[in-house]
């Protein structure tokens, strides 16, 4: 596994989340692990969410996929899959 | 405990204020099951009329939108439509209980739906998300829809919770269902719209956290869910006009699928697309201003 390659998409993953979440959150401590749930996102903030993590990355994610992510780790595993 | 009921605007407390609601509903309904459909329709607008002279605050409320919209030349006129669309909404919830007379009915209910939608429609793997305002009798709209996918309906509650109940238990919705508007869970919608369902919103109430997108030449805060379902999801989207054209008789226009690219900036983005979306709602409402629902501040 490509784990420095996660580590960074990780870091540029959380440096979205800093940028575009409304809700005040301690981004530093993101990790793998964290659950989705514990982010804030509510079901119209994840979508603005999405649209930047798209444009950051600039890949197309299948919002089927998405929904079945539970973790950030998770969420850097599909961007990985999608070519980030 | 009395000193802490909560009271209404007016001074009532909201207990005995819903409960006067709910017996006003069920008296609604019992002319309504009572009544021919062409009866029941005119007995639903005259309690239109009752309420529009009744409910002073909205009236008022109705009487400046329309002006401020600029579909009336005056005072007077601005009255007589929101008398009329008054009226109207009476029959929306006749109608709309009542809808098995028109959903099955080409004569009663005609329909315009192009190519690009009906496409989407007939394949069961693609959702939709279909817009539309508080015009014509959208319900009857989403009801007609739902022949073809089940669909969800977002809605803000009732006030008041058992005029809420009654309603539900009375429309025949067959695969229309209601969702909250606020929900934690934030894959709802797009797993909804994976399935293949319909998504469908009004977008003309004043949305707190929505951005400033011109309607009638002017401001208003306007949600952005629908647009940014597009762009994420990349569901296609089109708008829904139920206008009536005579008693108990309606023409359901869906227009073309509306697509806007991803240009990068999301502020532009959603903001195009609602815009197209606020125009057609305001080129059916300039058409027919009585059958709009004016009585919402949508200028705040």
């Amino acid at each position: 596994m490509d784990t420095g390659g996660a580590s960074g998409t990780l870091d540029r993953l959380r440096d979205v989340l800093r940028e575009s979440a409304v809700e005040d959150h301690d981004w530093d401590a993101v990790v793998a692990e964290t659950p989705i749930e514990s982010l804030g996102f509510d079901s119209l903030t994840i979508l603005d969410v999405l649209y930047d993590v798209e444009e950051e990355f600039g890949i197309a994610l299948d919002p089927k996929q998405v929904v079945k992510t539970r973790t950030v780790g998770e969420i850097v595993a599909l961007l990985q899959q999608n070519g980030a | 405990m009395r000193g802490n009921a909560v009271r209404t605007r007016r001074g009532f407390p909201a207990r005995v204020l819903h409960l006067l609601e709910y017996w006003a509903a069920r008296l609604t309904l019992f002319g309504v099951d009572l009544l021919p459909p062409a009866a029941a329709s005119r007995w639903a607008a005259a309690l239109g009329s009752l309420w529009w002279a009744a409910d002073r605050p909205r009236r008022r409320v109705a009487i400046s939108n329309i002006l401020r919209a600029g579909v009336a030349g005056d005072r007077r006129e601005a009255r007589a439509i929101g008398r009329a669309a008054a009226r109207h909404m009476g029959t929306v919830l006749v109608e709309s209980m009542k809808s098995a007379l028109l959903l099955d009915d080409p004569e009663r209910l005609r329909v315009d739906v192009p190519g690009d939608v009906q496409a989407v429609l007939d394949d069961p793997e693609r959702g939709l998300i279909v817009v539309s305002g508080h015009f014509g009798n959208w319900e009857v709209a989403g009801q007609w829809l739902s022949r073809y996918k089940p669909v969800a309906g977002i809605s803000r509650p009732m006030n008041n919770p058992r005029v809420q109940e009654l309603a539900l238990a009375r429309r025949p919705r067959r695969e229309f269902r209601t969702i909250p508007k606020y929900d934690p869970d934030p894959g709802r919608f797009l797993r909804l719209l994976g399935d293949g369902e319909i998504l469908a919103l009004l977008v003309d109430q004043h949305a707190r956290q929505g951005i400033d997108v011109a309607f009638f030449g002017h401001p208003a805060k306007t949600h952005t869910t629908a647009a940014m379902l597009h762009l994420v999801a990349r569901t296609p989207l089109t708008f829904a006009v139920c206008r009536r054209t005579a008693d108990w008789t309606f023409e359901l226009t869906l227009s073309p699928l509306i697509e806007r690219p991803r240009s990068g900036d999301r502020n532009a983005d959603v903001e195009a697309i609602l815009r197209t979306l606020n125009d057609r709602l305001e080129a059916a409402i300039r058409r027919d201003p009585d059958q709009y629902l004016w009585g919402h501040r949508r200028w705040r």
